[in-house]
């Protein structure tokens, strides 16, 4: 009798690979995957896209969950994906087939002329965003279904129409108060969806409190949107409308828009600085995004409950700026790189071509430009995907892992005693997500 | 012989984590927990391989009514189970292999794809076209006349765009009606037509679905004779007879779908999408234009004009070679056109389509 007689390990980190740099701290959620597996899983994956026209996308997602989920170790135990491509691209042509009937009749309700016509874009509008969030619903219970924790299935209740009605309501909100009550629809929306989502016979919430989002972003909020509302009052008080309607009115008159506006200086000044308002929150947004990432998320990961379980994150705003940092530099690189070898390529070609005389035919040249036209196109597209590979490994699984790693748990003895409920659900809501373009993780 | 070692077991039913010893006997592998209970006996043929984080083998039950699931980190025992089990796959031969499918189905479904877009769309937009009703035609005339008018008046002429409708331009109306009416008459269209001349200066006319047609002051400018400006008409009407506009709005539909629905708007995939589109485009184009000009030769001589006076105009309009690659035009070889006009027409009959004081009045449509 043979007997690999190594004790099992009592351990919960078996797998746990010692990381240079970082004083290894036993967590309770680690994550095991290194970038270079993920780099090849996505180098091939954006490969195949291209080729496929994107028709690969359903065997990629489906890599990349197996590769994040059962690289997620909470408490010494991955996480299981159990999920397959051909479900959802089964789930995604059934998407269409419930699609497409719809996009039909909005077209044709365009085509009238009278009162149905002038509505359909909006109604149009309304349902697909519904659609839309019934569809994140659905793929949401998709994967959790698919998502498997110490042989225990996860599951999601609740209704996807309700859901639907719920979430729209609170984003027509959000954007009725310009973002103001954006942390009270957030915690509204995953106190929803986490209070319907199980571990089995565990029963999950959400404690994440509006209030406390709103307390922490209120200075981001201040920042980026404040400047528009102090412009757009400024402007409904300050601004001459009569000018204005002037000014629209002989925008083709050259001579009479100069007496205008030498008679109205101030107006130049209120124009232009309505202009340098509404481009600042671009370039806030910008900066700042890497906070209102790291707040929401560590915000979001605090306030998620098992029964008992509490989880708890440290995420800090330095680690995500790093990521987005990361991310940066290896676009540079990447930049740099495709610049390089266009370059190489147009001075060959430029330089073979005179040398033998190659462009003196008219004939050669439009081949030339043809074969140019297609190059850049291919250029293009290959830069296009690796960014997206570097998008996916160099921020996506940065912030995964920080998240992740950022995350302490109470009362994890719970997760010892969860019995098993919850079948599988279908992979039409994942379709309807794929192609209404919802998806995310 | 038996071959055991440590594992970790969920059964499935609780959450709870069993140390266990696995014992591969002959056909099956025995899962036993510390007290010496047998807690999962399975046969090797239906053992199933598991996603799992790398120096890791999680296995289940295939088909088994819970989910339990055995972990085994010991290298040696995972190649011993390895060994025995066919499904094990730790190599992942088997599942390249299958991959290798994919790849190839999915390549060759883009193909077909890509194929249905190059010749299946256009085909079927050509057989389905005439079974629009004329009245949805209409109306699908009416709701892109209001989007185009406004992107062609970029002057915001308002009222005044048309032309023919001030005081000075009512004699020259009439003439362009009668060159008009001779015309419409000649072609005798299932759908009324609607033909309006805008102060617009490009040489050019377009026709939309429901038998709408724009002719814009420029293309007046240019022509020297009636029967040039006839032509043209007569090659919109060909658009018209052909119902075009219907069924270019029904390819493109066709083509939207396929590319913006099934195929996935991946990165990058737009630029491909837009290249891919203006070649199609292109290529539909040609074939169109080709069949409006042998359309407008027969009609102007049913008219008893001259058909040969397209071919007059486009060369004055478009003549001289193009430097942009002949992919990249939405027209035919202006050239080929030309050459396949004259080789259908008759020569050109003793009299114009309109007498000199009656083409004089029409050049003045735009003059108010």
């Amino acid at each position: 009798m043979t007997t690999f007689d190594a004790p099992a390990p009592a351990a919960p980190l078996p797998l746990r690979r010692a990381q240079p740099f970082f004083i290894q701290i036993p967590s309770a959620i680690w994550f095991l995957g290194r970038d270079r597996d993920y780099w090849r899983l996505m180098i091939r994956g954006v490969a195949l896209l291209a080729v496929t026209l994107g028709i690969y996308r359903f065997w990629l997602t489906t890599d990349q969950r197996r590769f994040l989920w059962s690289n997620t170790e909470i408490l010494g135990q991955t996480l299981e994906y159990t999920g397959t491509a051909r479900e959802i691209l089964i789930g995604f042509l059934v998407a269409i087939a419930i699609l497409v009937p719809i996009y039909g009749l909005i077209f044709l309700a365009t085509l009238d002329l009278g009162l149905i016509g002038s509505l359909a874009g909006i109604i149009g509008f309304v349902l697909l965003s519904l659609l839309g969030q019934f569809a994140v619903y659905r793929a949401r219970r998709y994967r959790l279904t698919r998502t498997i924790y110490r042989g225990m299935r996860f599951h999601q209740t609740g209704s996807a129409t309700a859901f639907a009605l719920y979430a729209l309501l609170w984003w027509v909100l959000v954007v009725l108060t310009l973002g103001l009550v954006y942390p009270w629809a957030q915690a509204g929306i995953e106190r929803f969806k986490m209070r319907n989502t199980y571990l089995g016979n565990l029963q999950g919430r959400f404690e994440g409190s509006g209030g406390r989002l709103f307390r922490e972003g209120f200075v981001l909020w201040l920042v980026t949107v404040g400047p528009i509302v102090l412009g757009l009052v400024i402007f409904a008080t300050q601004l001459d409308f009569k000018l204005l309607e002037d000014i629209a009115a002989n925008i083709t008159n050259e001579d009479e828009l100069k007496r205008i506006f030498t008679d109205n200086a101030g107006i130049l000044v209120l124009l232009a600085f309505g202009a340098s308002l509404l481009t600042w929150p671009l370039m806030t947004g910008f900066l700042l995004y890497p906070v209102f990432q790291a707040i929401t998320m560590r915000w979001w990961a605090s306030g998620l409950r098992f029964g008992d379980v509490a989880a708890k994150s440290s995420l800090r705003v330095g680690q995500v700026y790093g990521a987005y940092l990361g991310f940066l530099g290896w676009t540079s690189l990447v930049s740099i790189m495709g610049s390089f070898v266009a370059a190489i390529v147009a001075v060959l070609v430029l330089g073979v071509g005179t040398a033998t005389k190659f462009f003196e035919d008219a004939g050669n040249l439009e081949t030339v430009g043809v074969a140019g036209a297609i190059g850049g196109v291919m250029l293009y597209v290959i830069l296009a995907l690796v960014y997206s590979a570097t998008y996916h490994v160099k921020l996506k699984l940065a912030v995964w892992r920080m998240v992740a790693q950022s995350i302490d748990l109470t009362n994890a003895g719970t997760l010892d005693t969860v019995s098993s409920v919850g079948a599988p659900a279908s992979p039409v809501g994942e379709g309807l997500a794929d192609a209404l373009s919802v998806g995310g993780y | 012989m038996t071959t055991s070692g440590p594992g970790i077991f969920f059964d499935g039913v609780t959450s709870a984590r069993h140390d266990v010893t696995v014992e591969l006997s002959t056909d099956t592998l025995l899962v036993r927990s510390v007290d010496g209970r047998t807690l999962a006996d399975w046969p090797y043929d239906r053992i199933e391989e598991l996603s799992a984080p790398q120096g890791l083998l999680r296995i289940g039950r295939r088909g088994g009514i819970t989910l339990a699931r055995l972990e085994v980190i010991e290298p040696n025992l995972a190649a011993a189970i390895d060994d025995r089990s066919v499904p094990i796959d730790r190599s992942g031969t088997a599942a390249r292999r299958d991959r290798r499918k994919v790849v190839f189905w999915t390549i060759a479904a883009t193909v077909s794809l890509v194929l249905m877009a190059i010749f299946g769309v256009p085909e079927l937009a050509t057989r389905l076209a005439p079974y629009v009703p004329l009245g949805a035609e209409r109306r699908l005339g009416a709701a892109v006349d209001a989007q185009i008018r406004s992107l062609l008046d970029d002057k915001k002429a308002g009222a005044r765009f048309e032309c023919g409708n001030a005081d000075a331009e009512k004699s020259a109306r009439i003439a362009f009606e009668k060159l008009a009416g001779e015309l419409v008459i000649a072609a005798d269209l299932p759908i009324p037509i609607r033909i309006t001349v805008l102060r617009k200066s490009e040489a050019n006319a377009i026709t939309l679905p429901g038998g709408i047609v724009y002719v814009f002051q420029g293309l007046i400018d240019k022509s020297e004779t009636p029967d040039e400006l006839a032509g043209v008409i007569a090659h919109e009407f060909g658009h018209v007879a052909h119902r075009d506009g219907t069924r270019h709005v029904l390819a493109h539909a066709g083509t939207a779908l396929l590319f913006g629905m099934l195929l996935g708007d991946f990165v990058g995939g737009g630029a491909v999408l837009i290249a891919a589109r203006t070649v199609l485009q292109s290529s539909y184009s040609r074939d169109v234009e080709a069949t409006a000009d042998s359309y407008a030769v027969n009609l102007m001589e049913k008219a008893e004009g001259n058909g040969r006076a397209l071919g007059t105009i486009l060369d004055r309009i478009a003549g001289g070679s193009h430097p942009i690659p002949k992919v990249l035009l939405d027209h035919p070889e202006t050239k080929d056109r030309i050459a396949a006009i004259n080789g259908m027409a008759r020569p050109a009959p003793a009299k114009p389509m309109l007498n000199n004081t009656q083409w004089a009045q029409l050049k003045r449509i735009c003059s108010g």
